[in-house]
């Protein structure tokens, strides 16, 4: 992938384009949830039918993400982003597992309602938020502002774990 | 009825893409690309272009929100054309899934264009001597076209105002 001149961008299109699977429908989930989109569609049938379409693009999401991770892998160890992305990731797999939960709990009452019930909305929303910080750090990878070869602040770079004259590629 | 009135719709699209292949295969083709010019490079100067070319943080988070109406317009689009191949909510009629579809697939177009104008408005030069930018457009355009003019007719249709031919095919759909 180092050494090609297309392969890199094809999985960088590919890892771009398995968001319209994955988050696209975790998108049309979270605003079912919130009320904002097919309102006239039981939420919890809508987010049982969609799950295994979704799992599927988050798979694919993350293949792909491996192998661009693996292409350059000190510079994006080193990413600041990518640490902060990581870590709304993690944020974001354990909101889905509370989400779940609250789902699990919820009942049938509420299914064919506009709005669901305020927890899942919550999680709705967090998830919501998590996603799109997900995608803005991800983006923002590309950019080499906090870079170790720019000598960023002391805590950035002990944050990124920067070594000092350590070669990057 | 007249095959005129009939398949409208079908020579009309016929029309169109005669229309772009003789564009296309004409000198208007680079008549109209060098006339743009002057277009593109006083999109530079506009406040989007000076913000998109000044900050470089701002023009990065405008790109993420491109990518997060890309997911809007992809989600909408899987979950309506899914429907549409059988894939899923076949207990449902097509235009119920379709009335949510097409309004995500509104906002999601809407994001992308909003955020696609700043963004070239900040690169505005370099994508207009970029092949794949305007092959892009092109493809935009015709999903546009395929989709408001096509799609959405189609599916949101009175049977009456069907041809016969379509119409065994819309009533698989909306079973």
């Amino acid at each position: 992938m180092h050494e090609s001149f297309y392969v890199y961008n094809w999985v960088e299109t590919t890892h771009v384009l398995t968001l319209t699977l994955s988050l696209g429908l975790l998108l049309v989930i979270d605003l079912r949830m919130l009320g904002l989109a097919f309102t006239n569609l039981p939420a919890t049938r809508l987010a049982q039918r969609l799950q295994t379409p979704m799992l599927l693009g988050f798979a694919l999401m993350f293949l792909t993400g491996m192998a661009l991770f693996y292409a350059i892998p000190v510079r994006s160890s080193q990413s600041l982003w990518l640490r902060i992305k990581l870590l709304l990731l993690l944020a974001a797999f354990i909101n889905a597992l509370v989400f779940h939960k609250h789902l699990r709990n919820a009942g049938p009452d509420w299914n064919n309602s506009t709005r669901a019930p305020e927890s899942l909305r919550r999680g709705a929303l967090i998830s919501i938020g998590c996603w799109v910080s997900v995608v803005i750090c991800g983006r923002l990878i590309a950019y080499d502002w906090f870079d170790c070869s720019k000598n960023p602040a002391p805590l950035i770079s002990a944050f990124i774990g920067c070594i000092t004259d350590q070669e990057q590629f | 009825m007249s095959v005129f009135t009939a398949y409208a719709r079908t020579l009309a699209a016929i029309a169109i893409i005669a229309l772009a292949a003789v564009f296309a295969l004409s000198d208007l083709r680079m008549a109209s690309w060098e006339a743009l010019e002057s277009v593109f490079a006083w999109s530079e100067t506009t406040v989007f272009g000076y913000i998109g070319k000044t900050w470089g943080a701002a023009f990065a988070i405008v790109e993420a929100l491109h990518l997060v109406g890309l997911a809007v317009l992809g989600g909408a689009v899987v979950v309506g054309d899914g429907r549409l191949l059988g894939l899923w909510f076949n207990d449902y009629s097509c235009a119920e899934i379709q009335r949510g579809a097409q309004r995500g697939f509104f906002w999601g177009l809407t994001i992308l264009i909003g955020t696609g104008l700043f963004m070239a408005c900040g690169v505005a030069m370099k994508i207009y001597y970029m092949p794949v930018f305007w092959y892009k457009m092109l493809a935009l355009g015709s999903g546009i076209l395929f989709a408001y003019c096509i799609r959405k007719p189609l599916l949101t249709a009175q049977p009456d105002q069907l041809n016969h031919r379509t119409l065994d095919r819309f009533f698989r759909l909306r079973r």
